[in-house]
C-alpha cells in the first residue's frame, strides 16, 4: 500500500472505532467532553480520510479549462425587443385609465389592510414610560418584599428597592445608597427627598437602559457593567464617564413615623434611555 | 446499471444535452482561499442539523416555574421555562450539552467563516462585474447571519442575554419619530414584556433560517452559473475558467472538508465551554452581571457603544436619544456601504468592463487599503467592546484604555491605509520590472541564412519557434 | 514645615504614645488576670510589627498620613483582610493593594490586629463564616445579584474603572469572603447584616469554594470572562485550523 492509501486507511479505521465508542459512550453517559471527542474524531477520520484520498491518491486529472458562460444578451436589437415586450404591456394597462388607476388604489389599500395585523403586536406606548409603579406614600420593599427601613443601609452599603407590591418590576427599579449626610451636594428642592444620606435613584442605565450593578462605594460613583457610563452619587448622580448623557432620576424618599422608608412620589424624569417624545 | 437508469431519466427530463455530465464535469479553481465560504456553508450544515435537535427540547415561554434539576446552586430558584428547558439540555438530555456547545461555536465559526469570505473577494475584486448581484446577496447573508446568532443567543433567557436584550430595546426606542411604537411592537410592549421569548424563537428557527437557506440558494446558483473567478494560469484566456472538474476530485475533497468543519466543531462543542448560562443565572431585570460582552461577530457594534460620545440633541419638545447614532446610524452606514462597494468602486474607477480574474491585493493598491484600513477599524472597535477584559488582563486603567483607543480608532486606520497602499505599489512595481530573470532571446541560423528569434515565455504574437522576418540590418552579406 | 520639626514632632508623638502604652502595659500588668498576659505580649508583639511595617503610612497612632488612611475604626476584620490577603503592607504606597503572599504570620497577624485594635478601637469584628452550614442556591442568588456585577458571573474578576480591578474570588477563604462582605474593602461597598445575613453570608461563601472546583460541565473554561474568550478562541482555533486544512489541502497560487 502506498503511503497515503496507509493514511487514508488509518483515519477511515478511526472514524469506525470512534463511531462505535461514541454507542458505548452515549449508553453510558460518560458526559459532553467523550462525546465531543469522539464525534471530532469519527467525523475527523472521514474527513482527513477523504480529503488524503483526493488530494493524494485520485490520478491528477489535468486541470481543465473550459469557456465561461456568456451572460450578455446577443445584440442590441434582442435588447430592444424586451424592452418593447414590457413597455407594450405597461402601455396596454394604462389604456384602461380608469381601471389602472382603481387598481393602484386597490393595491395601495390592501397594503394599508395590511398593516393592521401589526398593530396587534404591542400595546400603544402612551405615557408608560413616563412613570412608573412608584406612586406617593409607596413603601420601599427588597426584591423578596421585605421593607426597608432607615437601619437597614450602613453608610457605604447599597441595595435594590422596588415599591411594595412591585417586586422585581422593571421600570421601577432604584437602587438606594446611603452615604454620609454631608457629602450629599443636591439642589436644595431634591435634598429633602434624600433623608439622613440615604439618596434614591433610578436603577436603569440612561444610556442603553442596563442595570447599574457597580457602586464603587469609595469614590460614590454607580457605574454600568455594559458600556462603563459613570454616575456620581453624591451630585444628583451626573454622568462623569461614559457614553450616559442623563443624569440617573432620583426617587424621593422620606422615613415615616415607624423608622420605614416611603416614596413621596415618582421619579423626577422618565426612566431609562432617552425616547423621541421625551422633552 | 442504477446510475445508468438514473442517467438517461434526469436526461430525457432535462433539456437533453447531457445535463449530467456538462455539470459533473464543471471546473472550480482550486485555490485554497476560494473554500472559506464552504467553510460558512458547512458550519451553517451543522447549525441547522444541531438546532433541529435542540429545538425538540426547547421550550419557547417565560411563564415561571421553579427549577428542580440536577444543578444544585439553581435549585429551588424560580426560573422561566425556557431557562428551565435550556438547563434541561445541558444537564439531562443525555448529549445535549454536546449539542448546545457545538452548536453555538458553529454559530460563531459561521459567522467567522463568512467574514473570512467577503474578506477574500474584496481583496481579489471578485465582486466585480458581472457579480455585484453574489456580493449583496453575500452581504445579506452576513447580516442574517448575526441576526440569527443574536436571537439565538437571547434565548436562553439568562442574565446575560436580558442584558443583551435590553441594550436593543433601547437602541429602537432612540429612533426619532416612530422609535417609542416600533419597540413596544417589536417587543410586545415595554421590556421585559412576555411576548418576547416566542417572537425570538419564530425569529430564530423559522424566519431567519428560511431567508438564510434563500439567500444561501441564489447565491450558490449565482456561482454555479456565473462560475468563478480566478487567478488566471498562464497562458489561457480570460474567457475561461481552469480548475477541477466537480466529479469526483473536487466532490469528495469538498465532502471531506465537511466533514472536518464537523469535526473541528462538535470537537470544539465537547472540550471548550462556551456561554455556561447556568453560572450567569436566569433573567432579572434588576441585574447585570460583569463582563457583559455580545458574542464576537456583534463586539464591534459593542466597542462603538462604549466609545462613541454622550451628544444627545433636543428639539421642539423632542428628544433623539443618546444610542440612535452608534446603535442605528452608523452600523446601517457601514453595512450600506459595504453593500454597495461594487457600484461605488466601479463609479470612482469609471470601469464598467466583465471581469472573471481575481485580482491580487497589490494590483489595486487603493483598495487594498480601504480594506485593510477597514479591518483595522473593526479590530479596534472589538477590543473597545471588550475593554474591561482586556483591561484586566494588561493590567490597565479601563478608562485610560478607552482614550487610547478613541485616538487610535482615528490614527490607525489612515496609517494602515497609507501603509498597505504603499507597499502594494511597491509590489506592483516590483512586478511589472522583474529585476530577476531578463528575458531571453535565441537566435538561430535558417536555412535562408537570416537568424530566427526565439522568445521564451508567451508574448503576444511571438509564440516560441515563430519566425520572425529578419530585418534588413540583420542579413549579413555574403 | 521643616523636616526637623516634622521628625521633632513624630519623635514626640512616638515618645508620648509610648509613655501611654508603657503606663497602659503596667496597669494591664497589674491588675488583669493571667490571660491578659499573653493578651499584652501579644500587642507588645503587634506594636513592634506595626512600627516597623505599617506605621509609615498609617501614622504611629494609626490616624493616617498622606501616604495612607486613618486606621481608626477600620475593626479586626479590615486589618485581618488586608493582613491575610497579602494585600498589606504596600511596596509603594501608591499601588492598589492585590492578592498576594502574606507578609506575616498568622500568629504575627493576631498580633497586629490586637495592637491596632488597641490604638485604633471600634470597627467591625472579625466574621465568623461556616462555609458548610450554607446552602449553595441561597449563595448563588445573593451572589448573582449583589456580587456578579463587579466580580464577574463567574466570580474571575473584572475591571471596574477608575483603574480599580475587582479581584478574582477563587483564592479567598470563606473568612476573607465574610471579612470583604462586611468591610467592604478599597471601593468596594459594604453589605451589613441588614442586606446580607449571616445565612446568606454562609451560603455566599459556601458558592463561591463550590465554584472554584464545579460549574465547568462544558469543557475548558475559558477564565469564565465570556464572549471575549469565546469570540477569541471561535476565530483563532475553530476557523484557523479549518483554513490550514484547506492550505494544506488547496492550491496555494
Amino acid at each position: 500500500m502506498k503511503r497515503p492509501e496507509r493514511i487514508a486507511a488509518a483515519a477511515f479505521s478511526v472514524a469506525i472505532a470512534a463511531a462505535l465508542a461514541l454507542f458505548v459512550a452515549y449508553v453510558q453517559g460518560s458526559g459532553p467532553q467523550a462525546e465531543g471527542v469522539l464525534l471530532a474524531l469519527a467525523l475527523g477520520g472521514v474527513g482527513v480520510g477523504l480529503l488524503v484520498w483526493a488530494t493524494r491518491l485520485m490520478p491528477h486529472i489535468r486541470d481543465e479549462t473550459q469557456p465561461r458562460k456568456k451572460t450578455t444578451p446577443a445584440t442590441e436589437a434582442d435588447r430592444e425587443s424586451a424592452v418593447e415586450t414590457v413597455e407594450a404591456g405597461v402601455d396596454e394597462i394604462k389604456r384602461r385609465r380608469f381601471l389602472s388607476r382603481l387598481l393602484v388604489g386597490a393595491a395601495g389599500a390592501l397594503g394599508l389592510a395590511a398593516l393592521i395585523p401589526i398593530r396587534s403586536l404591542g400595546r400603544s406606548p402612551g405615557d408608560s414610560l413616563f412613570r412608573t409603579k412608584w406612586t406617593s406614600g409607596a413603601r420601599l420593599v427588597t426584591s423578596d418584599g421585605t421593607p426597608v427601613t432607615s437601619s437597614t443601609l450602613e453608610i457605604g452599603s447599597f441595595i435594590t428597592v422596588f415599591p411594595e407590591g412591585h417586586e422585581g418590576s422593571s421600570d421601577s427599579q432604584a437602587v438606594l445608597i446611603r452615604v454620609a449626610p454631608d457629602q450629599l451636594q443636591l439642589p436644595p428642592e431634591r435634598g429633602a427627598g434624600a433623608p439622613d444620606g440615604l439618596v434614591a435613584y433610578s436603577k436603569i442605565c440612561t444610556h442603553a437602559g442596563c442595570p447599574l450593578g457597580l457602586y464603587l462605594a469609595a469614590t460614590h460613583e454607580l457605574r454600568c457593567p455594559c458600556h462603563q457610563s459613570t454616575f456620581d452619587v453624591l451630585d444628583s448622580a451626573r454622568p462623569v464617564y461614559g457614553p450616559a448623557p442623563r443624569p440617573l432620576p432620583q426617587l424621593p424618599i422620606e422615613i415615616d413615623g415607624a423608622g420605614g422608608l416611603r416614596a413621596t412620589g415618582d421619579f423626577t424624569d422618565p426612566v431609562g434611555p432617552s425616547f423621541w417624545e421625551e422633552a | 446499471m442504477i446510475v445508468r437508469r438514473l442517467v438517461d431519466g434526469v436526461d430525457e427530463r432535462l433539456d437533453g444535452t447531457s445535463f449530467i455530465k456538462r455539470n459533473l464535469r464543471k471546473v472550480f479553481p482550486d485555490h485554497w482561499s476560494f473554500m472559506l465560504g464552504e467553510l460558512a456553508l458547512y458550519s451553517f450544515a451543522l447549525l441547522l442539523l444541531t438546532g433541529t435537535f435542540l429545538s425538540l427540547f426547547f421550550v419557547a415561554s417565560p411563564a415561571e416555574t421553579v427549577y428542580r434539576g440536577p444543578y444544585a446552586p439553581l435549585q429551588g430558584r424560580e426560573v422561566s421555562l425556557a431557562y428551565d428547558s435550556v438547563l434541561r439540555i445541558s444537564f439531562e438530555v443525555r448529549a445535549g450539552l454536546v449539542m448546545r456547545q457545538t452548536h453555538h461555536w458553529s454559530a460563531l465559526v459561521f459567522v467567522a467563516a463568512m467574514t473570512a469570505h467577503l474578506v477574500r473577494v474584496f481583496f481579489t475584486g471578485a465582486f466585480r462585474k458581472p457579480r455585484e448581484l453574489s456580493w449583496i446577496i453575500g452581504v445579506t447573508l452576513l447580516v442574517l447571519g448575526i441576526g440569527a446568532g443574536f436571537t439565538g443567543y437571547s434565548l436562553p433567557d439568562d442574565l446575560l442575554s436580558g442584558t443583551g436584550l435590553r441594550i436593543i430595546y433601547s437602541a429602537v426606542l432612540s429612533i426619532p419619530v416612530i422609535g417609542t411604537w416600533l419597540a413596544y411592537l417589536f417587543f410586545g410592549g415595554e421590556f421585559p414584556s412576555a411576548e418576547l421569548i416566542p417572537r425570538l424563537f419564530v425569529m430564530h428557527i423559522l424566519l431567519i433560517p428560511a431567508l438564510i437557506v434563500g439567500a444561501l440558494s441564489a447565491h450558490l446558483a449565482l456561482v454555479w452559473h456565473q462560475t468563478h473567478t480566478q487567478f488566471r494560469p498562464q497562458g489561457t484566456p480570460e474567457e475561461s475558467v481552469t480548475g477541477t472538474p466537480v466529479w469526483p476530485k473536487f466532490a469528495l475533497k469538498s465532502v471531506g472538508l465537511a466533514f472536518m468543519t464537523f469535526a473541528v466543531l462538535t470537537g470544539l462543542g465537547g472540550l471548550v465551554q462556551i456561554n455556561p448560562i447556568w453560572l450567569y443565572g436566569p433573567f432579572l431585570p434588576y441585574s447585570a452581571p460583569s463582563p457583559a460582552q455580545p458574542d464576537f461577530y456583534a463586539g464591534w457594534l459593542e466597542g462603538l457603544l462604549r466609545l462613541w460620545p454622550n451628544w444627545e440633541f433636543h428639539a421642539f419638545g423632542h428628544t433623539i436619544g443618546e444610542l440612535f447614532l452608534p446603535a442605528v446610524v452608523v452600523p446601517g452606514i457601514i453595512f450600506t456601504a459595504l453593500a454597495l462597494w461594487p457600484f461605488i468602486e466601479a463609479r470612482v474607477t469609471r470601469d464598467t468592463a466583465m471581469h472573471h480574474d481575481a485580482q491580487r491585493p497589490r494590483e489595486v493598491p487603493v483598495r487594498a487599503g480601504v480594506g485593510a484600513a477597514g479591518i483595522a477599524f473593526f479590530v479596534l472597535l472589538m477590543l473597545a467592546g471588550s475593554n474591561d477584559v482586556l483591561a484586566k488582563y494588561l493590567q490597565v486603567e479601563v478608562d485610560t484604555l478607552n482614550g487610547v483607543l478613541k485616538v487610535l480608532l482615528f490614527v490607525v486606520p489612515v496609517l494602515v491605509f497609507a501603509i498597505t497602499w504603499w507597499i502594494c505599489r511597491d509590489l506592483r512595481a516590483r512586478d511589472a520590472a522583474p529585476i530577476a530573470r531578463p528575458a531571453r532571446v535565441e537566435f538561430r541560423r535558417n536555412a535562408a541564412g537570416g537568424f530566427d528569434e526565439s522568445h521564451d515565455g508567451a508574448g503576444p504574437g511571438a509564440g516560441p519557434g515563430e519566425p520572425v522576418a529578419a530585418r534588413p540590418a540583420d542579413r549579413e552579406d555574403p | 514645615m521643616g523636616r526637623a520639626r516634622t521628625e521633632a514632632r513624630v519623635l514626640s508623638r512616638v515618645l508620648r504614645v509610648g509613655l501611654a502604652l508603657a503606663v497602659l502595659g503596667q496597669i494591664a500588668w497589674s491588675f488583669r488576670p493571667a490571660p491578659s498576659n499573653a493578651q499584652a505580649d501579644l500587642e507588645a508583639e503587634g506594636r513592634a510589627l506595626y512600627e516597623a511595617n505599617c506605621s509609615t503610612c498609617h501614622a504611629l497612632d494609626a490616624t493616617g498620613t498622606v501616604n495612607g488612611p486613618s486606621l481608626q475604626g477600620v475593626g479586626p476584620a479590615s486589618v485581618d483582610f488586608m493582613l491575610r490577603t497579602g494585600r498589606m503592607p504596600l511596596a509603594n504606597p501608591n499601588d492598589q493593594p492585590q492578592r498576594g503572599e502574606p507578609k506575616f504570620t498568622p500568629d504575627q497577624i493576631d498580633a497586629l490586629i490586637a495592637y491596632v485594635a488597641s490604638i485604633a478601637p471600634g470597627g467591625e469584628p472579625i466574621p465568623t463564616v461556616d462555609a458548610s452550614a450554607g446552602d449553595l442556591a441561597l449563595g448563588a442568588e445573593v451572589f448573582l445579584n449583589n456580587c456578579a456585577g463587579c466580580h464577574g458571573a463567574g466570580a474571575s474578576g473584572d475591571s471596574v474603572g477608575g483603574g480599580q480591578i475587582a479581584p478574582s474570588l477563587y483564592p479567598a477563604d470563606a473568612t476573607e469572603i465574610g471579612e470583604a462582605v462586611r468591610v467592604g474593602p478599597g471601593v468596594m461597598p459594604r453589605f451589613g447584616p441588614e442586606t446580607i445575613d449571616q445565612q446568606e453570608l454562609d451560603s455566599l461563601a459556601a458558592y463561591l469554594l463550590w465554584l472554584r472546583d464545579n460549574g465547568d460541565e462544558g469543557g475548558l473554561q475559558l477564565g469564565r470572562v465570556g464572549a471575549v474568550a469565546e469570540g477569541l478562541v471561535a476565530v483563532v482555533v475553530g476557523l484557523g485550523i479549518l483554513v490550514l486544512v484547506l492550505r494544506l489541502t488547496g492550491a496555494k497560487r
